[in-house]
């Protein structure tokens, strides 16, 4: 998945930093073997991100120096009160915006420095998004929305449409593919908004609130969806959500108060703590 | 892998496609939006042809005519500066009209989709792309919607005509003169729409995905 991409991967120049400010709770890479170990296993790499919103004169610091890594093939929830910045750090992390202050690396590509081009090529490939309100194309079928990012990305019509189905099937729509998006309930859109992440077989799905505009029941099989997505092909999965359901199937959760990550939960000791995670 | 790790160009025909399809799909806000076109265009193209015959008579029409109009005291009345200033008046609310009914119907249409736009942004879709899909969308719009206004308003002014001034309305406008009459209209309005939808998708397509997303009307 690595080089063989336009994008050009950056030096290591920026791993003392990536080092240094490495958060509580992220166990970075043991040791000696720093270097080349650290370029493999972060997927994502967040330093230092801040992000000031401008509104009516008024500053709001959304993100105030956030340090966040993901290692590949994680399930990482960033949890937070609505407000704390959760959606600010999804769309740096996605490279949907542009933080004010801080760098942000995918498989330790500087996504700041990338032009549109390979933006756009990073959003296509490396990267699957699901949002709290699906978005997806209104007057498009399932198939159609499914097969867009394939359109970008320049594969055969014939061999997008057989995949397209595949993944429809995938996620439990495989009887809906002609159905366009108020032909169908909020959870069988996500389900669409889920393969649709998953066409162009991406390392990264971020998923911002997406059980947010569900019931809990289908908010429960969107998670588990992820969760095998997660399991099954080995893809990264990042979810900002205020969720309490996520905790029990994320690998890590960020908490995330008023723009600062205040800490980092690792799995095994929310199991410990079990009881204290709904007082949270 | 290496085969897919594509970023598409798409190739003209194929934005041409999604923007057809789009716009069948969308099928009734198309017939609004076309129909705004038509209506803009249909006012404009009547007061551009009939103006056009007005200015004729006194310079082309035959003897027979001259003398009729001078009897029913129209000849006179049609050469008044009163109704000078008073055509002047039509053809500037003429385009008028046209300019704030086609941009802010084209306006609307646009920005009502900027989240579209942000997704298929976050899909992978290049600024080109969503600019070229606006222009394809826009010009079907445009160009069906001008030539169906000009049919309209140029049969309306040409009735108009033969009413007033009898079978020998039809040869009062030269060739050239009509044709660049219905160029001025054309190109109004085709231009008028293309410009409405670029500048918002293009405004759109510039923006980072988020912003897009978020300024959804
Ligand atoms: N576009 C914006 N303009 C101004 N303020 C914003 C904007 N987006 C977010 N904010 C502010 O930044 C803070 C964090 O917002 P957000 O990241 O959406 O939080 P969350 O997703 O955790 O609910 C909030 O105080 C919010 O009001
Ligand atoms: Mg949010």
């Amino acid at each position: 998945m690595n080089a063989e991409g336009p994008i050009p991967n950056a030096e290591g120049q920026e791993n003392k930093t990536g080092e240094l400010s490495a958060a509580p709770g992220v166990s970075s890479a043991p040791g000696g073997e720093a270097g080349a170990d650290l370029l493999a296993t972060h997927i994502v790499r967040a330093i230092g991100v801040r992000k000031v919103f401008t509104m009516g004169g008024e500053k709001v610091h959304a993100l105030k120096g956030v340090d966040f890594k993901v290692k590949r093939g994680e399930y990482v929830a960033i949890m937070g009160p609505s407000g704390s910045g959760k959606s600010t750090l999804f769309n740096m992390i996605g490279g949907l915006d542009k933080p004010n202050a801080g760098k942000v690396f995918i498989d330790e590509v500087d996504i700041a420095a990338l032009n549109t081009f390979e933006l756009a090529w990073l959003r296509c490939h490396k990267i699957g998004y699901i949002f709290q309100t699906f978005n997806l194309i209104p007057v498009a079928t399932a198939l159609d929305n499914v097969m867009l990012p394939m359109l970008f990305a320049d594969v055969p019509q014939a061999e997008a449409q057989d995949k397209a189905v595949e993944l429809l099937r995938k996620v439990g729509l495989g009887e809906r593919i002609f159905h366009k998006p108020v032909q169908m309930s909020g959870g069988q859109q996500q389900r669409v908004a889920v393969a649709r992440a998953l066409a162009n077989d991406p390392a990264i799905v971020l998923a911002d609130e997406p059980t947010g505009n569900l019931d809990s029941a289908t908010g429960h099989q969107i998670i588990e969806l992820l969760r095998e997505i997660n399991r099954s092909e080995g893809v990264t999965v990042i979810t900002a959500t205020h969720d309490y359901k996520m905790l029990s199937v994320s690998d890590r959760i960020a908490w995330l108060t008023d723009g600062v990550i205040e800490r980092f939960v690792e799995r095994e000791a929310l199991d410990i703590r079990e009881g204290q995670t709904d007082a949270r | 892998m290496p085969e897919t790790e594509k970023i598409a160009i798409l190739p003209y025909r194929k934005v041409f496609q999604i923007a057809w399809q789009g716009l069948r799909i969308r099928l009734v806000k198309t017939f609004l939006v076309t129909s705004c076109i038509t209506l803009a265009l249909a006012f404009l193209t009547y007061i551009l042809v009939s103006n056009g015959l007005a200015a004729q008579v006194a310079e082309r029409a035959s003897e027979a005519l001259r003398q009729r109009l001078a009897r029913e005291g129209l000849l006179e009345q049609m050469l008044s500066p009163e109704q000078r200033s008073q055509t002047a008046w039509m053809l500037g609310i003429a385009l008028m009209i046209s300019f704030v009914g086609i941009v802010n119907a084209m306006l609307i249409s646009v920005t009502e989709r900027f989240r579209e736009i942000g997704t298929m942004k976050c899909l992978g879709g290049l600024d080109s792309f969503i600019v070229k899909l606006y222009l394809f969308e826009s010009l079907c719009q445009g160009v069906v919607g001008t030539l169906l206004g000009m049919a309209i308003g140029a049969a309306l002014a040409y009735a108009e005509g033969v009413s007033r001034f009898g079978a020998e309305a039809w040869s009062l406008l030269p060739a050239t003169a009509l044709l660049r009459t219905l160029a001025i209209s054309f190109l109004s309005g085709v231009g008028l729409t293309v410009l409405g939808a670029l500048y918002p998708a293009w405004t759109a397509a510039r923006m980072e995905p988020v912003e897009a997303m978020r300024n959804e009307v």
